[in-house]
């Protein structure tokens, strides 16, 4: 076939295609929907859930969620080529150096035996393996929408996916995590989020191919 | 682009046809090695993902910075893909011996393989197109299908043709 015969070809194609922020806000409140739901029936919320959302417990919740937000718009940019998105990684990578520093101050703290004895309960198993299964369907929404996209990076972008992802299930979860103490929460969610963001990179080249 | 980007077939055949030149240039200027055919295969992958990813342009940017990132990407995705393929096959080579005769430089070769491919029906509203020149309402009374049955098809036609196009140069 020629060149000028596969131009015309195309160019009777007039059928629009679907925004790629449209169709991952979509795909993302439905697997944050299914999310929510299993989370109800199988985690559901602590006892004290109200009495810690009005306390400083209450980052626990917000702090992933804001990491979701500024994720998704990370990837949203890296995914349309010609839109700048350092500021975007610049804000990102501010909030990450934000968490590190809250938990180098605590550790400074309280020290080494601060961290084990924070860290030495059954919870943390139940954080690491929760919050990635929660991210699991919301990872899979994250590379619906962006696959329409045109990733150039597509390593990075899966990444900020996995960040995404592991951002709200982290808010999620945290619903029915009681374990306030930075000393816990800072490493095992960031580990447990670190592992979901791993997952979107190794993923990433596969599966934002284009 | 944006005309095109709302339906306007015109414009968009003229910004097609408007781009094609200069990426034909890059594409040949990076993979003379290739031959003028595999150039044109090539510059065949850049438009097509022009054309599915069009919706990743924003109306209010710049539209030059937009093309040349999703050129270069296709371009260099695409040399590594072919490099590896000619390096392993004697079948391209021979292919090159005898289109050595005179062939058509803007003629590519993996448009053909990928439409026989498609079911005949889908490959045939391709070359409806393309190689008569119909419009969509010529094309859905030939075929007795209704206008939008024809769009439809196309579309989907199209966006078969990148996935067979990608799945044959891994």
């Amino acid at each position: 076939m020629k060149t000028e015969e596969l131009i015309s070809a195309l160019a009777a194609d007039t059928i629009p295609q679907q925004p790629v922020t449209r169709q991952l806000g979509q795909a993302m409140l439905l697997a944050s929907a299914a999310s929510g739901t299993v989370f109800a029936l199988f985690w559901g919320a602590r006892p004290d859930i109200w009495a810690a959302l009005g306390s400083l417990a209450v980052l626990k919740t917000l702090v992933p969620l804001i990491l979701m937000g500024l994720s998704v718009a990370f990837a949203l940019a890296l995914a349309h080529p010609g839109v700048r998105h350092a500021r975007r990684g610049i804000a990102l990578g501010a909030l990450i150096a934000l968490a590190a520093l809250g938990f180098l101050a605590a550790f400074g703290r309280e020290g080494v035996a601060g961290l084990a004895s924070a860290l030495n309960s059954p919870s943390l198993i139940t954080c690491l393996v929760s919050i990635p299964v929660l991210a699991a369907p919301v990872l899979a929404a994250m590379f619906w929408g962006l696959s329409s996209g045109a990733a150039l990076r597509p390593r990075l972008t899966g990444a900020a996916a996995g960040l995404a992802a592991g951002g709200i299930a982290a808010a999620i979860y945290s619903i029915y995590c009681d374990k306030d103490m930075a000393l816990f929460v800072l490493p095992a969610y960031s580990a447990a989020i670190g592992s979901v963001m791993l997952a979107g990179a190794l993923l990433g080249p596969r599966l934002l191919k284009w | 682009m944006r005309a095109a980007n709302r339906g306007d077939t015109a414009a968009y055949h003229r910004l097609l046809m408007a781009i094609t030149p200069v990426l034909r240039k890059v594409v040949r200027a990076r993979g003379a090695a290739l031959g003028p055919e595999g150039c044109e295969d090539v510059l065949q992958d850049v438009l097509l993902a022009i054309h599915g990813k069009r919706h990743t342009w924003h109306e209010d940017a710049p539209l030059r910075p937009w093309l040349y990132a999703i050129a270069r990407h296709k371009v260099v995705d695409a040399f590594r893909a072919r490099g590896r393929r000619i390096e392993m096959s004697i079948d391209d080579f021979a292919e090159g011996l005898v289109a050595a005769e005179g062939p058509d430089p803007t003629e590519g070769r993996d448009m053909e393989k990928v439409l026989g491919k498609l079911d005949p029906r889908a490959a045939e509203i391709v070359r409806a197109f393309g190689l008569n020149g119909e419009t969509t309402a010529e094309t859905a009374a030939r075929l007795d299908m209704s206008e939008g049955a024809v769009r439809v098809a196309l579309h989907r036609a199209l966006k078969t043709i990148v996935r067979l196009r990608e799945r044959m140069i891994e």
